[in-house]
């Protein structure tokens, strides 16, 4: 941790990070595999239902009743990566200490790099589209930017999920 | 840049009867990152490694090394390295 003191808030949310009750949902590679696949196929059903419930001239009504049944497992999810992560995307940087710092500027780097091929192909996916003609760039760019906008907020807690390592057990053999 | 500190940190904490945790607090660091550095997944800074030794009031190349560590009881015994 930095020198900066520390307030309240950062101690509660770091308390709240490193709680050991959740341990048992991501205390393996694979679990924490599947928790991140099962964040990214809520999100997308909930992107697809609320693009449908805006696009939709009909009145979408089961659309907003399911948004809002999954968006509780989907934050159950979010914070179960969060816990795996032990807050390095949502800890302020005073209450990280120096590898959490270093670990946080290469997963925001990396999930940089996936965001901006992701971009591309949904540039090149949008002139395609208008290219073809039709209405298709009119209607679909906006739902796009939208859904392109909620991968670049959750790409980084995506990449901070699947790298994060197992936590190293205390009684390891002591290695002379 | 990725070259290898070897450490007897684990040895050290084991024989002071020191848990993660409580090094950690004392260092202000994370009780991972002393997992890590234990396990040779993470190089400390040399503001950490200090810290550590401080802690234990050992000087800091007791603690870490770039070349590995001969076994403690031929330092101990003072057989020669073959």
């Amino acid at each position: 941790m930095t020198t900066t003191r520390m307030t309240r808030y950062d101690r509660s949310m770091l308390r709240l990070m490193n709680d050991r009750r959740g341990w048992p949902l991501h205390a393996t590679a694979a679990r924490r595999r599947s928790v991140v696949a099962a964040h990214v196929v809520l999100t997308a059903a909930i992107v697809a239902l609320v693009g449908h419930f805006c696009l939709s001239r009909a009145e979408p009504t089961w659309a907003a009743v399911v948004v809002a049944v999954l968006i509780l497992p989907w934050m159950v999810a979010t914070g179960v990566i969060n816990s795996a992560t032990r807050g390095l995307l949502e800890l302020r940087e005073r209450a990280l200490d120096e590898r959490q710092l270093a670990e946080r500027s290469r997963v925001l780097a990396r999930a940089h790099r996936l965001m901006t091929c992701l971009l591309a192909g949904a540039v090149v996916g949008l002139l395609a589209a208008g290219a073809a003609g039709g209405d298709a760039l009119r209607v679909y760019s906006a739902p796009a930017l939208a859904a392109v906008l909620v991968v670049h907020w959750l790409m980084p807690l995506w990449v901070a999920g699947l790298t994060a390592q197992d936590e190293p057990a205390e009684d390891e053999a002591v290695t002379l | 840049m990725s070259e290898q500190v070897h450490n007897r940190l684990a040895m050290v904490r084991a024989e002071r009867k020191v848990s993660r945790q409580s090094l950690a607090e004392a260092v202000g660091a994370h009780y991972q990152t002393i997992g890590y550095i234990e396990r040779g997944q993470y190089n400390p800074s040399l503001d950490l490694a200090l810290k550590i030794a401080k802690f234990f009031d050992l000087p800091v190349e007791a603690l870490f090394s770039l070349e590995p560590f001969r076994p403690l009881t031929d330092e101990v015994y003072g057989r020669k390295q073959s």
